[in-house]
């Protein structure tokens, strides 16, 4: 049920706001259905109290409106967690070991398409209420493992983002070859984390196109 | 004596018992003292009562006898030692020999007296008037002795009237405590200053309803012991609250849309009560009655309340006792709470036995089933124990957020259904499957060729059944068995998976199912066409399940099939359409048909068998008990023989 990608296409001479409603046309002449709306948000928390010199690891706690009753935690590239709602409530009891940066905090949000067996949402991603980049997660809930449909998925995602579409994700590569490795919440939350990454790094680049 | 050595003398006291024996072992038997009576009995022996202080002649015999006495223990310390043995004892002799002399005379005298010769007793004259008075005063005494000795009879009975009045007490009380605690055993009870109050409401159980649900319980001890007891006795009686009396059912029905609404409201059928159990307490039925009147109440009064606050495009209608709603059109579902109180028993005799009873009982239990359910979940143990950090809730509920559950797993977690949506989604299947069945029996019966066959399935769901349908012609089941189709009955829709793969939806109309079984019938007859040939060993030509020639069918397409024979001579054509029925060709080959016109084309003789002109056959008329029996003997005959 769970085999998605989200990748972020640019949109070059455009608004941010103007490529979506493209991408929206374009799924509804596919036969998308509209179902809804979605969002992720990812929020930093640093580490305190470090004794040496090295840099504190960030820890990302993200939300999921599909999981709505759950709350991940995420250090790049380490160990993941998948709890409860309540963990929003410990990390606020955390204050003294984990202090949030509050500037940092990343959003996706937008539309819910389905088209038989596909989901695709659409979401502008935003940072401190402002638009920079757009966000596209496809999801084929006919099948859990990834490497399976990685063909069928790159084949449908061509044909409405055109050249945009993307490789494979590294998270898929990186599993184990032959065991049946099915995908997880937590692949499609990295894969989003990356994004948001790019995204906090390109910080520059969308207000100059927005002008 | 001085002078001389001292001599060391021993003194023992004399033995004062005797030795009996010595033992072998040197052990002294001593002869046992006298004990005091004994010892009283020697001395008194010692008595002589012929002395005595009045007569002289003994006198000198019993001095003499005194100086015996003195002068044998000389060297005793006392002869003054005897005289107080002699005093205590004398005036006992003394007394004795008075009365034995006493007793002497008397006896002569009675001796003499009874001889009558000389001596005669005579009573004594009394005066009448000193007579009188010593009467009254035995009277008096007389009757204070009565008196004194009825009084002692008198308490003694009354003592014994009160301890058998307690007794008897004491036995009704415990009757009364066995009574209770037998009633305790099965029922909660608590004591409320000095009644003894009970419960019997599902609180404890997890329901709720509002209802206290209280009942008391009651002595009933004032009969008499002494008559006979009657056989329903019971020292112990209950009392339940005035609108829990009686009996009650939820019944619920289906009807055909009632065209006036005029007389809604007013359902209050009766059924016969239940025979009471034998051996059970009078109380015991009475309970149950009245917990089951509660349980029905409180049945009626979630539902009630469900159909107020929840939307449907139709809305439901509460009225009084009843409960409406439309599952389908045209159609209604009444859920009416019937409560019937005791004394109204006697005096409907009993009209509504009349209608026919659609009272659906399978319905009404599964509600009772529903409701226990309710609270089964309310008061559920997978609720605790559970983490103090997480709020109330079933366990997987509580997993899903570690778990990373998406909607569609929270939805089907979470109840969605309330009681009267899920009752009226049952009576909704209960109807539909009821008018398939219905519809099948219907053409089962009215069409013979061929021949349908229902297969139900023992194991179905509140919300799903299905059966197979076969559609067979009599003789040739093993050959003609293309048309199976299986039936899953849903609530609203009917499902038909047929063997080929096709899946089709049917709404709740009967006519569709009808329409659709008469289609498959048909299309039936010309595969039974096509396998036939196959076993005849004809060569099917051509078929098409849908012909687009001749006439249209309403209901579904007709159906053709061409067969040749096995030497090509001849061909039967079959058309068979659900309305239209069915029309079989044949076609001969050119030698054989008369009216064709020569032509100067053909050349050669060999033209003439191939096949021409067609002829159609009188179906009705051929011999055959259906039709691929006269299919077959129309292909036997038109196979000559070789």
């Amino acid at each position: 049920m769970r085999c998605s990608v989200c990748q972020v296409p640019v949109a070059e001479g455009k608004s941010v706001q103007q490529t979506v409603d493209q991408l929206h046309k374009k799924l509804e002449q596919l036969g998308g259905v509209k179902q809804g709306s979605f969002f992720v948000d990812c929020e930093t928390y640093h580490t305190t109290g470090n004794a040496s010199g090295q840099p504190s690891k960030l820890l990302y706690v993200m939300h999921n409106s599909e999981t709505p009753l759950s709350c991940l935690a995420l250090y790049e590239g380490g160990p993941y967690l998948t709890a409860d709602a309540n963990f929003d409530v410990l990390m606020v009891k955390l204050k003294s070991h984990f202090q949030n940066a509050k500037g940092h905090k990343v959003e996706s949000r937008g539309a819910r398409y389905r088209y038989c067996d596909f989901l695709v949402k659409l979401g502008t991603v935003t940072m401190s209420s402002s638009a920079r980049g757009i966000s596209v997660e496809v999801e084929y809930c006919a099948c859990v493992v990834p490497g399976d449909c990685w063909n069928l998925m790159k084949e449908f995602m061509q044909s409405f983002l055109g050249s945009n579409a993307p490789e494979i994700p590294s998270v898929f590569t990186s599993k184990p070859e032959g065991l049946f490795a099915p995908a997880d919440c937590m692949d499609t939350m990295s894969q989003y984390l990356e994004l948001f990454s790019k995204v906090r790094k390109q910080q520059v680049l969308p207000g100059s196109s927005v002008r | 004596m001085s002078g001389s050595p001292a001599v060391r003398v021993s003194i023992e006291s004399s033995c004062e018992r005797q030795v009996q024996e010595v033992s072998l072992d040197g052990v002294e038997t001593y002869v046992p003292p006298l004990s005091m009576s004994q010892n009283l009995a020697k001395l008194a022996q010692r008595i002589d009562f012929g002395q005595g202080s009045d007569s002289d002649e003994e006198d000198l015999n019993g001095e003499s006898r005194e100086s015996e006495w003195s002068k044998q223990n000389p060297d005793e310390e006392g002869p003054v030692k005897f005289q107080p043995c002699l005093w205590p004892w004398d005036s006992v002799r003394n007394n004795l020999r008075s009365a034995l002399t006493e007793m002497c005379v008397l006896h002569d005298v009675l001796s003499i007296v009874k001889e009558k010769k000389y001596m005669a007793l005579d009573p004594v004259s009394q005066d009448p008037t000193v007579a009188k008075a010593p009467q009254v005063f035995q009277l008096i005494s007389k009757k204070k002795s009565l008196a004194t000795a009825a009084q002692v009879l008198l308490k003694g009975a009354e003592k014994l009237s009160k301890s058998v009045a307690e007794s008897q007490e004491q036995r009704r009380q415990r009757d009364f405590n066995a009574e209770l605690l037998h009633l305790r055993s099965q029922w909660k009870l608590r004591k409320v200053g000095d009644k003894i109050l009970g419960d019997l409401s599902y609180r404890s159980a997890g329901s709720l309803f509002t209802h206290h649900g209280t009942f008391e319980v009651i002595k009933n001890t004032d009969i008499d012991l002494d008559k006979k007891i009657p056989d329903d006795y019971c020292p112990l009686n209950v009392q339940i609250p005035s609108d829990l009396e009686g009996s009650a059912y939820i019944k619920v029905s289906i009807q055909k849309q009632a065209p006036d609404i005029g007389d809604l409201g007013t359902v209050n059928l009766f059924r016969r009560q239940p025979k009471a159990r034998p051996g059970a307490q009078a109380w015991h039925s009475k309970l149950e009655a009245a917990q089951n009147v509660l349980l029905c109440k409180e049945i009626f009064a979630q539902l009630s309340r469900e159909a107020v606050q929840i939307k449907s495009h139709i809305p439901h209608i509460v009225v009084k006792n009843q409960i409406i709603s439309q599952p389908f059109p045209g159609l209604q579902l009444s859920i009416s709470l019937c409560h019937s109180s005791v004394e109204k028993k006697n005096q409907r005799t009993s009209p509504d036995k009349t209608k026919p009873d659609d009272h659906l009982y399978v319905l009404e239990h599964n509600l009772h089933q529903l409701i226990r359910e309710f609270h089964k979940q309310t008061l559920s143990s997978s609720v605790m124990p559970h983490p103090a950090s997480v709020p109330f809730g079933p366990k997987r509920l509580r997993l899903a957020g570690p778990m990373a559950y998406d909607k569609a797993e929270i939805s089907s977690l979470q109840p969605s259904d309330g009681l009267l949506e899920k009752i009226i989604k049952q009576a909704k299947h209960i109807f539909l499957r009821s008018r398939t069945a219905r519809t099948i029996d219907c053409l089962a019966s009215r069409i013979e060729d061929p021949q349908i066959q229902a297969h139900w399935s023992n194991i179905n769901d509140v919300y799903e059944s299905s059966v197979k349908v076969l559609i067979t012609s009599q003789g040739y089941e093993q050959i003609c068995k293309s048309i199976q189709l299986q039936l899953n009955i849903g609530v609203e829709q009917i499902r038909v998976v047929h063997r080929d793969g096709r899946v089709i939806t049917l709404s709740h109309q009967e006519q569709e199912l009808q329409d659709f079984l008469l289609s498959q019938m048909s299309q039936h007859q010309v595969h039974a066409v096509q396998q036939l040939a196959k076993v005849m060993g004809w060569h099917v030509l051509s078929f098409s399940n849908h012909v687009g020639l001749g006439a249209i069918e309403s209901i579904g397409n007709a159906s053709a099939i061409t067969v040749a024979s096995p030497n090509g001579e001849y061909a039967i054509s079959v058309r068979n359409g659900p309305e239209s029925g069915c029309k079989v060709l044949v076609q001969f080959p050119r030698c054989q048909a008369k009216d064709l016109p020569k032509s100067d084309v053909l050349q050669d003789g060999k033209w003439s068998h191939l096949r021409g002109p067609y002829k159609e056959v009188h179906w009705s008329r051929m011999e055959g008990r259906n039709f691929v029996y006269k299919m077959e003997l129309l292909m036997a005959a038109l196979t000559p023989c070789p």
